[in-house]
């Protein structure tokens, strides 16, 4: 038997498992595209607008470095620059996923030991999810392309950008399939890819804001980039991709052609043989969930560092043209002249304070989840009866809301502080504006809590939409298309802009925790009282 | 007197439209290992789940530990221990970290007989329960249960996935337990040889009512004995005789075959029986009681029981 029988078979699974999957992808790619076309078509609308915009863009380095090294006045290449750094991310990590769906989780799940005792070759599984994962990844290079080229792009340099796509979509597919021969757990094999991407992004980044353009050419990302479509176009540049792409096939069939079925060389990792401090309710959920604070904290800290760099550009609001600013500054509770700066700096504040207040919704998601896995169901045999248990949890989820809250403040103060203004005064300032939020955060929390009481098969779906309508519409994205917020419901616009140099009221803060605490009551009395698995 | 850790009576349980028990009884005396024994949907696990707080009955009275088990949960379960039908367990946490997350929270534990059961279980606790198979979950509940000191355990279907080994060490241990006299357990089972090696009691449930209880003898009581002679008479004499032992109450499926007679008989018409077959001339006797499979065959379903019995 030939390693590679079976393979058009597999494909074709894998095909048919992909449909309800690969078109999200797609058309996310192409409206990601699309947007910021109209997005630049919008607010640069003339060619001075746009002259000015990109001064102001080259000035600012953190900024500038979110799609690139430079900024030129051309339709095609401010597309490419504003949508570029998402598209070759997303078109990576759908490749990404793609093969370890098709190779390792299906190997960890028993799905190929199945496959492999009919007429299945042992390279075939890798074969058709590198054929499947690369053909989604081509799709959606071209998809774009097509539409760009659709709303009148320059169609050499709309092929160059979806090559650009194409290749990084390729690129981290061959990175997946060696992290899949190596790992031998899906989980570890897709925390080794998204790294890679992790990193990848960040040197590209780094590069391109410090001129190191060095950083660049070792980053996967960056090869995409370094292209620069619509204004150099130099496809050629994706030799190095393509090379990368075919050395690390190599690669990963050589590793599948001598493992065994289920090996990896990466073992996963062994635990404590005891936990003698594991004993109540709050050791327990701090356990539990640590991993998921610590990943939120390192990636709010991440955000808030780069905050503090791009808030270089709150400078510069003053000299921005459109009503887009305009907006922002009126709905953050501002207006242009005294302050702008402030108001900008309160603004992001909230963006950081809508964002984190997805923690407490998502933790409050995980005691349903343990509910309906049957993971508590051992736990609730003991004197850790539900209310002891789910409280346990509130008490991580409160002082974890805070201590992200924390974390953003300190890391957007202090980088803000010393690139632009003053250390003494803004760290603690800042600081102040961003803990001044935990109540609203909390607050949204208890919401959810209560929802998981009264109508835990709905709590999850309810959770989702209240941070969605609370985050999206009511406060950072309504203004912008002037569907303002503000509603009674929304908890943040209470709060009241101390950075801005509002006095400090306790009242709405008060009133927010006495509220959380009668939602968190009614929800544990609700949980004590109902059926509970 | 003390009262029963586990007593139940009327229990009534529904979801939606499915009437998941219907008047469930179940009593269970201190130092016991009582089996509970129904087929799949009996309404065992929702009763065990009443039982430890997680439902909360629509109906009838539920006692445990001469407590309420929904509004004493708390305090109640300090005392017990259980092992869910179908164990779960957090894909992060090593099987080591389980067990003392179980034991601890309901107070401390005894290292050494923690340590001791690992042993003997064959577990290593540094895995991560992501990567165990569905037996070792189970010995991660039954080792965490097993060694603490709970005056109740609550077993529910403990052995589902063991290999025979680990089985037979699992028997060990309740034996172990039921020999100090002072623990009770209450295991939910399918394996009937289980059932019938370790249990005091047994009690009987069915599309969510109590059909039977009692002591396994009392239980085989009311199933037929079968019987295989073999008659010293010539073949004339015997169909003559034959016939007067099918005519007798309480005898059934009577055949012979080359000289050997084959019947089953209720327990009430074994005397008259085995009178009429000495006075035939009994060469050789073979009497087999029934077994729990035959009890729960005939109890769950009669094709099943007329196929069993067919098939002898």
């Amino acid at each position: 038997m030939n390693a590679l029988t079976g393979t058009a078979r597999s494909a074709r699974l894998a095909l048919r498992r992909e449909r309800g999957i690969a078109p999200w992808w797609i058309i996310l790619l192409v409206a990601l595209a699309l947007v910021m076309v109209s997005y630049i078509n919008r607010n640069m609308s003339t060619p001075e607008l746009m002259a000015t915009y990109t001064t102001m863009i080259n000035r600012n380095s953190f900024f500038r470095a979110l799609g690139g090294g430079f900024v030129v006045p051309e339709l095609g290449y401010m597309a490419a620059w504003r949508s570029g750094g998402f598209l070759y991310v997303l078109n990576g990590l759908a490749a990404l996923m793609a093969v370890v769906r098709y190779t390792r989780a299906d190997e960890e799940s028993g799905r190929i030991e199945l496959l492999r005792a009919g007429v299945l070759g042992r390279r075939a599984p890798l074969t058709a999810a590198l054929l499947v994962a690369g053909g989604v990844g081509f799709a959606g290079g071209a998809a774009t392309t097509i539409a760009l080229i659709g709303i009148g792009l320059d169609p050499a340099g709309s092929i160059v950008y979806g090559a650009a796509i194409t290749m990084a979509g390729w690129v981290f597919g061959a990175i997946a399939a060696v992290a899949a021969q190596l790992a031998q757990t899906a989980r570890t094999a897709r925390a080794i890819g998204l790294s890679v991407l992790g990193i990848a992004y960040i040197l590209r980044y780094a590069g391109d804001a410090s001129g190191q353009y060095w950083m660049k050419y070792i980053s996967p990302i960056g090869w995409s980039h370094l292209v620069e479509p619509y204004w150099s176009d130099r496809w050629w540049l994706l030799a190095i991709p393509a090379a990368v792409t075919a050395a690390l096939t190599a690669i990963a069939y050589r590793l599948a052609g001598r493992r065994d079925l289920g090996a990896g060389l990466i073992h996963e990792r062994r635990g404590p043989a005891t936990a003698p401090g594991l004993r109540g309710p709050i050791s327990l959920s701090w356990r539990l969930h640590r991993g998921l604070l610590i990943t939120w904290a390192a990636g709010i800290a991440c955000f808030a560092a780069a905050a503090g760099g791009v808030s270089t550009l709150a400078y510069q609001f003053t000299e921005a043209p459109g009503v887009t600013v305009d907006n922002l500054l009126k709905a953050f509770g501002g207006s242009l002249g005294g302050g702008a700066v402030d108001f900008a700096l309160w603004a992001i504040i909230l963006i950081f304070a809508h964002v984190i207040a997805l923690y407490p919704v998502l933790m409050v998601q995980r005691l349903r989840a343990d509910e309906i896995a049957g993971r508590a169901e051992a736990v609730q045999a003991t004197p850790m009866t539900r209310l002891r248990w789910a409280a346990g949890q509130l008490v991580v989820t409160g002082l974890g809301t805070a201590a992200l809250l924390a974390v953003a403040g300190v890391v957007f103060g202090t980088f803000y502080a010393f690139l632009v203004g003053d250390p003494a005064s803004d760290i603690a300032r800042l600081l102040a504006g961003t803990l001044g939020t935990i109540p609203a955060a909390w607050l949204v929390g208890a919401v959810c809590m209560l929802a998981y009481g009264l109508v835990p098969r709905a709590s999850v779906a309810i959770g989702w939409i209240i941070w969605i309508a609370v985050a999206v519409v009511g406060r950072a994205a309504g203004p912008l298309y002037g569907l303002w917020g503000g509603t009674p419901f929304e908890p943040f616009h209470y709060i009241p802009n101390t950075v801005a140099g509002a006095p400090f009221d306790p009242a709405p803060a008060l009133t927010m925790v006495a509220l959380s605490a009668l939602l968190l009551g009614g929800g544990l009395l609700a949980l004590r009282r109902r059926d509970f698995g | 007197m003390m009262t029963a850790p586990i007593s139940v009576s009327g229990l009534v349980k529904t979801f939606g439209r499915t009437r998941a028990l219907d008047g469930l009884d179940l009593t269970v005396d201190t130092g016991e290992v009582h089996g509970f024994l129904g087929p799949n949907g009996a309404g065992k696990s929702t009763t065990i789940r009443i039982l430890l707080g997680l439902l909360c009955a629509d109906a009838g009275t539920a006692r445990l530990l001469g407590g309420d088990p929904w509004d004493d949960a708390t305090r109640l379960h300090s005392r017990l221990a259980y092992v869910p039908g179908d164990v779960t367990l957090w894909p992060g946490l090593s099987g080591g970290e389980v067990i003392d997350l179980l034991l601890q929270s309901r107070g401390g534990a005894d290292r050494a007989r923690r340590q001791e059961l690992i042993e003997r279980f064959d577990l290593d606790p540094r895995v991560k329960a992501r990567a165990y198979s569905k037996g070792n979950r189970q010995k991660v509940a039954l080792i965490a249960a097993l060694a603490s000191d709970a005056e109740l355990l609550i077993l529910d279907e403990p052995t589902a996935g063991l290999d025979p080994l680990m089985e037979a060490v699992f028997r060990d241990v309740v034996r172990e337990t039921r020999r100090r006299g002072d623990r009770t357990v209450l295991l939910s089972s399918h394996i009937l040889t289980e059932v019938e090696e370790l249990c005091d009691r047994v009690t009987i449930i069915r599309d969510g009512r109590t059909i039977d209880t009692g002591s396994l003898p009392d239980l085989r009581h009311l199933t037929r004995t079968s019987i295989q002679a073999e008659l010293s008479a010539s073949p004339g004499e015997l169909s003559g005789a034959t016939g007067e032992l099918a005519e007798l109450p309480g005898v059934h499926d009577l055949r012979t075959e080359n000289g050997l007679v084959r019947f089953d008989v209720e327990a009430d018409a074994l005397g008259p029986a085995l009178r009429c077959l000495a006075s035939l001339g009994v060469r050789s006797l073979v009497s087999r009681p029934p077994t729990l499979e035959q009890v729960f065959l005939r109890h769950y379903d009669r094709a099943g029981a007329a196929r069993a019995e067919a098939a002898r």
